[in-house]
């Protein structure tokens, strides 16, 4: 495991690059992201560890954090203000862009950008867009629902009530278009398939506090990971019938972020507010052959 | 607040209006101690030997000087301080004529006993108006008899004996193989006498009293060790056995100074006096207190390590207090490894730094015994972390 250390900086999102596949962003946030500013953090890792290539600072947290998927040198994050900034590593002075219509982290306001969707009834969590169909987007939000959008309709094509608690994450199956994954405050996971919304395909329970964020494994149909308040990383496959294959149990603070790497099978990236961002592939997942489909 | 507020919406399971509830966020004082203060008591390192059976095991022909000696110098030799340095020792023993006079200052806290060479039925110099009072009396009450005192009061059937015991076999002998107590046992080369009188020189570096092999049924077939009619069984005890074990205790303002690694913090210890006849109970006592102390909770703490000395009384302590069944002995316990009683409450010291520093993350753990005559002690110890 490799491990890279922020010191008075709490992660809060990681990504690795699309690009390349030892590149990797995190955006967190100083004084847990409570108060005070925010860094995003580029950084770089090979066989002997992970060392820092170029840092940004803003005058807010940085809550989240993604690759542009078709410029290498470039990254967005949202910051507390409920700004959007536009990253460019090349850059070192600051943002190529501030995009800035949201009037605080969690709320929707005036159409300035292409499009605003409404329907969600309380802050929307996360969002996401669907791998498989272009148009389509689906977001968690702490009214409970799932909601799946898409972007020609200004409303939502699907709405899931998907937990009897805020939602905090989603995502998508790498593998089937229909497979989607949330994660919510009353610590249980839920697989839905979007032809058969009137209950789960499989329910997770494993964490003890909310899950923060999940990701579907880039190279098997079945695998996912999750990151809890409980200061866990767990890896499922749903179509077991025990379904937690793997505890992590290796931060002493709130699991935020967590990425799988598109290039290295089965590598993770996570970060936590105990100051560090890790890099590693869980025991479980090493000994699998990626799915051939 | 705002944020605040959000995050702690997220903490509390019932609430799923999110942050337009009116969940109250109010400051409470936080219960973990300052990690780092001058005057902390903090473990620098800690060894043991391995633990043999009395009279047939490993160290039955070693003296426990030899013993001693062994222990101690290596957890010097490991940190380099030099015996000079050293303020204080402190020697426990339980069967030893004139125990501990001998070894004063080279370590702190030193555990030593050899019960294959010294005998438990003899109390020394008492007075004779002991006789006349109860609880004195119940002073000399044999360990066995108040095992089977809890079992009976308590309710704690042979059967959960059997199994506690089972328990702390497969749990000592899958640590055993999985090489956990490596990093603990410091290798002793020693003389043995075999069974036609030949001596021979071995190194001694494994525990010789775990049972691999222990099975329900095997411990089902056991006769009472203490009474006729009794649940306490010689595999449902802790064994008698030769050991001895160091811990390197000193103010971390020293240990500082002197460019000493820390291992642990002592944060918290209680004795406590509990009926004689019962004496076994008396972790269900000191636990809650160190632990009021430190301002713990049960719930805090990742790993107890709570002496053995009867399947009964280890039970009994640990339903009494509530104590997830995973977090007690989680290398076992007195019953598979054995109990050279003086020596017993470093070894678990060592036992627990070691497991919390396997396990990487900053993490509190406690050790606790009962104490013949009457009494429990427990201690709650802080790993830093990695």
């Amino acid at each position: 495991m490799k491990t890279f250390r922020c010191p008075s900086r709490h992660g809060y999102a990681a990504e690795i690059s699309p690009f390349l596949p030892s590149r990797l962003a995190c955006a967190a946030s100083q004084h847990y992201g409570i108060a005070g500013c925010g860094t995003l953090l580029v950084l770089d890792q090979d066989e002997g560890g992970i060392k820092l290539i170029r840092s940004f600072d803003w005058n807010d947290g940085l809550f989240d954090v993604t690759w542009s998927e078709n410029n290498e040198h470039v990254l967005v994050t949202g910051a507390g203000d409920g700004s959007v900034q536009v990253w460019d590593t090349a850059n070192p002075r600051g943002p190529l862009q501030v995009l800035k219509e949201h009037t605080q982290e969690w709320d929707l306001e005036r159409p300035q950008s292409l499009c605003t969707f409404r329907g969600h009834e309380g802050v929307v969590y996360s969002t996401v867009w669907s791998p498989h169909v272009t148009s389509c987007f689906a977001s968690a939000s702490g009214d409970g629902t799932l909601r799946v959008w898409d972007v020609k309709m200004g409303v939502s094509r699907l709405v899931i009530p998907a937990h009897n608690a805020e939602i905090l994450s989603c995502d998508w199956c790498k593998y089937d278009q229909n497979v989607l994954v949330t994660g919510a405050v009353d610590c249980g996971l839920r697989v839905w398939d979007l032809r058969s919304t009137r209950q789960p395909v499989a329910e997770l329970l494993g964490h003890s506090y909310a899950i923060r964020r999940l990701k579907f494994s880039p190279f098997h149909r079945t695998l996912l990971a999750s990151c809890s308040y409980d200061f866990t990383v767990r890896i499922w496959d749903f179509s077991r019938p025990e379904p937690l294959l793997e505890t992590l149990e290796h931060h002493t603070e709130f699991v935020c972020g967590l990425d799988f790497n598109l290039h290295i099978p089965n590598q993770v990236v996570d970060c936590a507010w105990d100051e560090t961002v890790k890099v590693y592939i869980p025991a479980s997942l090493a000994d699998l052959q990626p799915c051939a489909d | 607040m705002h944020r605040l507020r959000v995050v702690s919406g997220h903490l509390s399971p019932q609430n799923r209006l999110g942050p337009y509830s009116h969940a109250q966020i109010a400051r409470s004082e936080c219960s973990a101690s300052l990690p780092v203060a001058a005057d902390d008591i903090v473990v620098v390192h800690g060894l043991r030997t391995a633990i043999g059976k009395a009279k047939r095991g490993s160290f039955k022909d070693t003296t426990p000087d030899e013993l001693l000696s062994a222990v101690m110098s290596a957890v010097l030799r490991d940190v380099g301080l030099s015996p000079d340095k050293l303020g204080d020792v402190c020697v426990g023993n339980v069967l030893q004529p004139g125990a501990g006079a001998l070894m004063v200052r080279v370590a702190q806290f030193l555990r030593v006993e050899s019960m294959s060479l010294r005998s438990v039925g003899n109390p020394g110099d008492v007075s004779s108006r002991l006789m006349d009072n109860a609880k004195a009396r119940d002073c000399l009450i044999p360990m066995g008899i108040t095992s089977e005192n809890v079992a009976e009061r308590f309710g704690i059937s042979r059967e959960k004996q059997d199994a506690f015991a089972l328990s702390s076999q497969q749990k000592a002998s899958k640590a055993q193989e999985r090489g956990v107590f490596q990093q603990e046992i410091t290798p002793l080369t020693t003389r043995f006498v075999d069974e036609d009188g030949k001596e021979r020189t071995i190194v001694v570096s494994k525990d010789d009293g775990i049972r691999p092999g222990t099975t329900v049924e095997g411990l089902a077939k056991l006769k009472p060790a203490f009474k006729p009619d009794g649940s306490t069984t010689a595999g449902n005890s802790s064994q008698v056995s030769d050991g001895a074990a160091a811990v390197l205790l000193g103010r971390r303002s020293m240990v500082e100074a002197l460019n000493l690694p820390v291992m642990g913090v002592l944060r918290a210890c209680a004795v406590v006096g509990v009926p004689p006849d019962l004496m076994g109970i008396g972790p269900a006592y000191a636990i809650p207190a160190a632990l009021r102390k430190s301002g713990l909770s049960v719930a805090d703490v990742d790993v107890f390590e709570i002496n053995e000395a009867f399947a009964s009384q280890a039970a009994y302590c640990v339903e009494k207090l509530g104590i997830p069944m995973e977090k007690v002995n989680p290398n076992g316990g007195a019953i598979a490894l054995g109990h050279p009683l003086g020596c017993t409450g470093a070894r678990q010291v060592v036992t627990l730094l070691n497991e919390l520093k396997r396990r990487g993350k900053r993490a509190y753990g406690v050790v606790s015994m009962c104490i013949g005559t009457g009494m429990g002690a427990a201690a709650v110890f802080e790993y830093p972390g990695n």
